[in-house]
């Protein structure tokens, strides 16, 4: 074997090997697909908010559909946990002429569905992102959230939103 | 072969194919696992950076090394597309306390040259553990419970800012 061709070998078979672990590294099964997928709903029904003419409280309704009936979402910084679907509907409803200002993002969304797939654990960076009238600019909080979904009737929901305290 | 397709694919096109290949990997290698490229926003870091401008992040700095006093870090949130820049000011084992603005380590007043405006911060003194930095942004003027700081574990420090 020549020495250009064992080094074109050599070059072939490293981007091979790239390519694999590349693959190896995105891949992901069904159901996390269907998570990502769901999540990524949810915060399209978020961020649409009311300016697609669905009246506020049916947009909070169908944002409850994403949790489950006995759903905790525990924002911390020594706030009270909002308990229950009902609870957590009424809070959206309040809340979303001020949350229709922002729009939310979801990055690094990892999913980690528990052995016999009924449950998984979810970590993920929220960030509201608001733009700033005077200067145009965005500005972002940014803040990290572990979910607990729950597979019931073939439908994943939220039972349970956590915020990490990245710094403490 | 004309003039463009020559400009286009060099004299060898298979050699430019590899050579393109090559370069790309190297981008992906580069930019996923060496240096992250982030870009600035909000005012947290202010003057030091601005918001909007960009910068990379050195994933090797601590391979070494540990991380220092003054050095500029990012923090991963959940993942690496979303990070906190922080410059630390207080190292694993040291008390830290910050009384109308002044930053207090192990009790004695810390020199910060690079902060302009100081609004009269307050946090009562906490003893780092081994694995913990202290971290906050340059830009104390603004209200402190508008600002994300305090103690980081160190394996949420993912490298240090370039530039």
């Amino acid at each position: 074997m020549s020495r250009q061709t064992f080094v074109r070998a050599g070059v072939v078979s490293a981007l091979v090997l790239l390519g694999v672990f590349a693959f190896w590294q995105t891949r992901e099964g069904a159901d996390e697909r269907v998570i990502r997928q769901r999540l990524e709903t949810l915060r399209t029904e978020v961020n649409d908010s009311t300016v697609d003419g669905l009246g506020t409280a049916a947009r909070a309704a169908q944002i409850g559909t994403y949790f489950t009936e006995d759903a905790v979402v525990d924002l911390g910084g020594g706030a009270v946990p909002i308990r229950g679907r009902e609870t957590l509907i009424g809070m959206v409803a309040r809340l979303q002429p001020r949350t229709a200002a922002f729009r939310l993002e979801l990055d690094d969304v990892g999913i980690e569905v528990v052995p016999g797939g009924t449950a998984a654990d979810v970590l993920l960076t929220a960030s509201f992102v608001r733009r700033i009238i005077s200067t145009g600019e965005e500005s972002r909080d940014a803040r990290e959230f572990a979910l607990v979904l729950v597979k019931a009737d073939g439908v994943w929901r939220i039972s349970r939103i956590t915020a990490i305290d990245t710094l403490r | 072969m004309s003039l463009t397709r020559r400009v286009v694919f060099g004299r060898n096109p298979r050699r430019t194919a590899v050579r393109v290949l090559v370069l790309a990997s190297l981008s992906f290698v580069m930019f996923r696992w060496v240096l992250i490229p982030i870009r600035a926003e909000g005012i947290s870091m202010l003057p030091t950076y601005q918001s909007g401008s960009l910068n990379l992040v050195n994933r090797l700095a601590y391979l070494n090394d540990k991380p220092s006093r003054g050095d500029i870090v990012a923090i991963k949130l959940a993942g690496p597309h979303v990070l906190y820049v922080k410059r630390i000011i207080a190292l694993p084992g040291e008390r830290i306390s910050l009384a109308a603005g002044q930053v207090y380590v192990n009790g004695a007043p810390l020199a910060e040259p690079y902060v302009r405006n100081r609004s009269p911060w307050d946090k009562p003194e906490v003893t780092l553990t081994s694995r913990e930095y202290f971290v906050i942004g340059d830009n104390r003027g603004m209200s402190a419970k508008d600002h994300d700081f305090g103690r980081v574990d160190v394996s949420r420090i993912v490298g240090r800012v370039l530039f």
